[in-house]
């Protein structure tokens, strides 16, 4: 009985295995970088912290992830209220939902298909002063506009660029919570006298929140990653105004071949982003389980 | 409250071939309990959308108090609804969802809050008062879903569809009589709509039953289970349904399954069905000339009725099959006599007589 099982552990080790060469032992060796000095392929010392050390007096680390948490902090702001508006805004009505609604879901799928580099290049071209559509439209109106050169109107094309490519995302994600409230709250809601921002407010949001905890993390997560579209876009210029981390992370590991300071920077990156994930994580869901107790406790107290 | 009429109400929604409802003229008095009854697919949900102002009519009127209020859009016609599942704001403590419908209205908090209170109080939800609504029982969130319906003391009408559907059985009659009792208190001019009778004939003053988006007969629940003006009354009110069997009238005289059992006025024809209760009729084993032949299908005990055993007698009568209430100790495949003293006329199932002994 005993010997049976211990082996149906064994049932676990592919699981062990899978996680193992796709997650931990990449992670270890970049660990094990991190806390050395390689000067060539023989020759390595251990230096303990001393990469972090150095990492975290950098000053142009630090600038960039002061740029990376502006850039976040933007397009999620700009994103996730556009992308509700845009869900709030499609047909929902079954009577209305026909072809309209399928192909709008379609349209608004379009950008979330285009490769990274694409959407890269897509803005690189469109943005461009001499042929751009955008750029030399803005141009020809009189408005100086030139994204290569000025370190404003790249960021601005950056964050352009990143709204032209995921809002639709929180709109999909909202669309689909949007449509799973049944009919008869917004009847109710109408008897009750509601004004829409009340049914937004106390109708539409409440059955939001899950689908949209998720968009958001997405979206932190992705936003906090990016490096394709910035790299295509502006490689990170004027001088560094638009380097956000990830592009820094590159230019030290590849760029400089600087293997312990990059694997040092790769550490702090990832726990940075797992902090940030699971800052925002506990924030809300932590806030919904106290607040559980809470009710059970007074509903303990009264019965 | 108000009193709420139809005038020849009518209804088709855009692009159906169809009308969904024909021509329904009613009345409910001021501060009445009015149930509507009806299968499924029958308009009784078109209906309730009429009256809150969710579909305008086709044809016809809706009326608060002798005024067209047909086109008054649903959040100015002082209508509350309550629905199958309770439909709350789930983001919202109790008190401040009783207070919702007020507080949209221009009350002021505290004027708000102390009626949500007092509502709160009669439904004995009070000490919820603080709750998120999303963390309540079904039960109680359905309490809460008619606490906000009643809130509003200015209200013409309150609407209920289906309201104990959700509710588990153990708790149905519990909310129904308090519904009722605050009903009664407060006077409010309600209409209930439901597909059960039982609830339907409970709840209501007077009962409304529907079919193929008509109203055939409005009337007290004994009306309708006494009287019914059609066959489709009879048949659908009461548990079994009224005993409908095919007579013929000729020359005065009304034969069932060969036996002549009375007088009859109408006019010589087939078409005829006479109706009567479970209730209504007599079953005897002895030799009886003026009783119609029967045989047993089957018995069922009911309990005992003065003493006497009490049974629900499964019978046929000539090709029909019929119900009866007896104390007579009978077996199945026994032939026996039944006399129906008391019974109703229905041609081409329309009520044109009514016989009471």
């Amino acid at each position: 009985m005993q010997a049976n099982q211990n082996r149906a552990w064994l049932g676990v080790l592919p699981v062990v295995l899978i996680v193992a060469f796709s997650g931990v032992i990449p992670l270890m060796t970049v660990v094990n970088f991190s806390v050395q000095d390689v000067l060539d392929v023989n020759t390595r010392f251990f230096v303990g912290f001393d990469w972090y050390r150095e990492i975290l007096r950098d000053q142009r680390l630090l600038d960039a992830l002061g740029r990376q948490l502006l850039f976040s902090a933007t397009v999620l702001a700009i994103e996730i209220p556009l992308g509700i508006a845009v869900a709030r805004a499609m047909p929902r009505e079954p009577k209305g939902r026909g072809w309209g609604a399928a192909a709008l879901l379609v349209l608004l799928a379009l950008p979330l298909l285009v490769p990274w580099n694409v959407v890269g290049t897509i803005w690189q071209v469109y943005a461009r002063p001499d042929i751009g559509l955008l750029g030399h439209g803005i141009n020809a109106l009189g408005i100086h506009y030139n994204f290569s050169q000025v370190s404003s109107h790249a960021w601005i094309t950056l964050i352009l660029m990143d709204v032209w490519h995921w809002p639709s995302l929180i709109a999909l994600l909202a669309f689909s919570g949007l449509t799973s409230i049944p009919n008869q709250h917004y009847q109710a809601a109408e008897l009750d006298g509601a004004s829409r921002w009340q049914v937004f407010r106390f109708v539409e949001m409440p059955r939001l929140r899950s689908v949209l905890i998720i968009g958001v993390l997405l979206r932190l997560m992705d936003s906090l990653m990016i490096y394709t579209e910035p790299f295509v876009l502006t490689g990170g210029g004027p001088g560094t105004s638009t380097t956000l981390l990830s592009q820094y992370l590159a230019t030290m590991a590849v760029g400089q071949f600087d293997v312990g300071p990059a694997a040092a920077f790769s550490v702090l990156y990832f726990l940075l982003i797992l902090l940030l994930c699971w800052l925002f994580y506990t924030a809300v869901v932590k806030r919904d389980l106290e607040q559980d107790f809470a009710r059970q406790g007074e509903r303990a107290a009264h019965e | 409250m108000a009193k709420v009429a139809l005038e020849n109400l009518g209804f088709r929604y855009p692009g159906a071939s169809s009308d969904t409802l024909v021509d329904l003229s009613l009345s409910i008095t001021d501060g009445a309990a009015h149930a509507l009854l009806g299968g499924s697919g029958t308009g009784k949900t078109t209906l309730l959308n009429l009256f809150s102002g969710l579909l305008t009519p086709t044809s016809g009127a809706v009326l608060f108090d002798g005024v067209d209020v047909s086109r008054v859009r649903g959040r100015e016609r002082q209508v509350a609804q309550v629905f199958q599942f309770p439909v709350l704001y789930e983001g919202l403590s109790v008190l401040e969802n009783l207070a919702f419908p007020l507080r949209t209205r221009g009350w002021k908090p505290d004027a708000a809050r102390q009626r949500a209170r007092q509502v709160a109080k009669r439904l004995d939800i009070e000490a919820l008062a603080s709750s998120q609504a999303s963390s309540l029982s079904l039960f109680e969130k359905q309490l809460l879903a008619i606490g906000k319906a009643l809130v509003r003391p200015d209200l013409a009408l309150v609407l209920l569809d289906e309201p104990l559907t959700a509710v588990e059985p153990r708790v149905k009659w519990q909310l129904r009589t308090l519904l009722r009792e605050v009903q009664k208190e407060e006077g409010t001019t309600m209409l209930y709509v439901t597909h059960d009778q039982t609830e339907a004939l409970t709840f209501a003053d007077q009962v409304s039953l529907m079919q193929n988006g008509r109203l055939i007969q409005t009337g007290t629940p004994a009306e309708l289970h006494d009287l019914p003006d059609h066959e489709y009354v009879g048949h659908f009110i009461g548990s079994p349904g009224m005993n409908l069997v095919p007579v013929e009238v000729r020359d005065n005289r009304l034969i069932c399954a060969g036996v002549d059992v009375g007088d009859c006025e109408q006019a010589n024809g087939t078409n005829y069905r006479i109706g009567f209760r479970d209730s209504w009729a007599t079953l005897s084993v002895q030799e009886d000339p003026t009783g119609l032949p029967a045989s047993v299908q089957s018995v069922r005990l009911l309990g005992t009725q003065l003493g006497e055993p009490q049974g629900h007698c499964r019978l046929r009568l000539g090709s029909t099959e019929i119900h009866l209430l007896t104390t007579t100790q009978v077996e199945p495949g026994q032939a026996v006599q039944v006399a129906i003293p008391r019974y109703l006329l229905f041609q081409d199932g329309k009520r044109v007589a009514t016989y009471a002994g």
